[in-house]
């Protein structure tokens, strides 16, 4: 007869080194400290929507139309946070910084891009108004534009979620609701009328110690529908604890 | 009744490491199959528990939230395959001195991650049948079945190794 109590005694026989439980302790600090000084890996900008942040930037720099001409753009790019209520912060091309303060995501594991490059996440999304405008075009050269996306037990399988692209998932303890990150890819294109329907927000890659990359460009290409094609570049760049967003 | 509702200081930090730091490893590391993963899945749990700052309503409800992060921590680690999925018996002379224990050790190791955790719960951390299957939130006839089928598999193999 098999005595299981021997489980209990012999995973009760397993210890933690001192030296790793040190390590966690001094990686757990450092995560910490790195999180009040730099703009924190995989930060949320909701915070139940006291910082929701809703930037207008006003497009008025000279832009090529598809006759090679110089006209000054007539569309308004919006970046907002998700979740917002309305607190906006107008551009040109001063940077419009975003407090990054809030919610952490939690529970990744590897990169949403599968590249092994790390990102933060943001809640940064943007959205075009105009005239006569047909589809958007967005561009990021270096991140992601990902979407959040929740998902029952049901569907959490590997085979679901690869295909998918639901790389990140997350679940608080006690609910049978799963979140996830799901990879939308380095470029998208919609409709003007649907752009309601789309909520992909950035993710922009940092070097590991939350620092985040340089040149990170946004190109936004409005197509309107007499066929004219207007371009603007947003530049992404980091600030003590918040990024920021402006016209190049 | 621990409240935590305010961002942990280093203290808390070692304490929670201190307390719960080898319950957790030995739990992923069961799991997990090797301390490199294990020590992520640990360290993983306890970065959460510090942007999170849950509150507690006493220090068994703490226990069960790190156990179920960490416990989800493991599946999902182990769902993706980002992480090293070989069992590594070597680990088990570097972190347990019981040399009568390796081979039980390890053929829970080898076991199915199912049975595992409801095997760890049941019989290492002493949750009841219905505790376990809140923590891990299936259904208490599941949990049941698991303990039975692990049971069976362990006296199965333990039985073949110790003829």
């Amino acid at each position: 007869m098999m005595d299981f109590d021997k489980i209990r005694r012999a995973v009760n026989s397993i210890e933690m080194s001192t030296t790793m439980k040190n390590r966690i302790i001094e990686n757990s600090i450092k995560a910490r400290k790195e999180k009040a000084v730099h703009l924190s890996l995989k930060r949320k900008i909701s915070v139940a929507c006291v910082f929701t942040i809703l930037l207008s930037i006003i497009v008025g720099i000279p832009i090529v139309n598809k006759n090679g001409g110089l006209h000054a753009a007539n569309f308004v790019i919006t970046a907002y946070a998700a979740g917002g209520d309305g607190i906006s912060h107008n551009l040109s091309s001063e940077k419009a910084i975003f407090e990054l303060s809030s919610e952490d995501r939690i529970g990744t594991i590897g990169s949403v891009s599968g590249d092994g490059s790390n990102l933060i996440f943001t809640n940064v999304m943007l959205n075009i108004t105009g005239e006569n405008i047909e589809s958007i075009t967005y561009n990021i050269n270096k991140g992601k534009f990902v979407e959040d996306v929740t998902f029952t037990e049901k569907e959490n399988n590997r085979e679901w979620l690869l295909l998918e692209k639901i790389y990140i998932i997350y679940s608080e303890p006690g609910s049978e609701i799963f979140k996830g990150i799901k990879e939308i890819g380095d470029t998208y294109t919609v409709m003007y009328k649907d752009q309601g329907k789309y909520e992909y927000a950035i993710a922009i890659p940092h070097d590991g110690n939350y620092i985040i990359a340089d040149d990170i460009i946004i190109s936004v290409n409005v197509k309107y529908s007499d066929g004219n094609i207007e371009k603007q570049d947003i530049a992404v760049s980091q600030e003590s604890d918040s990024i920021s967003l402006k016209l190049k | 009744m621990l409240h935590q509702s305010v961002r942990p200081t280093e203290k808390d930090i070692e304490k929670v490491v201190d307390e719960y730091g080898n319950m957790l490893f030995k739990i992923c590391l069961v799991i997990l199959g090797n301390a490199y993963d294990a020590e992520d899945a640990v360290q993983e749990t306890v970065i959460k528990y510090l942007t999170k700052s849950p509150t507690f309503h006493d220090s068994e409800h703490e226990k069960a939230w790190l156990i179920t992060v960490a416990t989800n921590c493991c599946k999902n680690m182990r769902k993706f395959n980002f992480k090293r999925s070989h069992i590594d018996i070597s680990d088990l002379q570097l972190y347990s001195k019981d040399k009568e224990s390796y081979g039980l050790l390890e053929i829970l190791m080898k076991l199915p991650d199912k049975y595992k955790s409801v095997l760890l719960l049941y019989y290492v951390e002493g949750y009841k049948v219905d505790e376990v299957a809140a923590m891990l939130k299936i259904s208490v006839s599941a949990v049941k079945k698991r303990l039975q089928r692990g049971r069976e598999l362990i006296r199965e193999r333990y039985g073949k190794e110790n003829v």
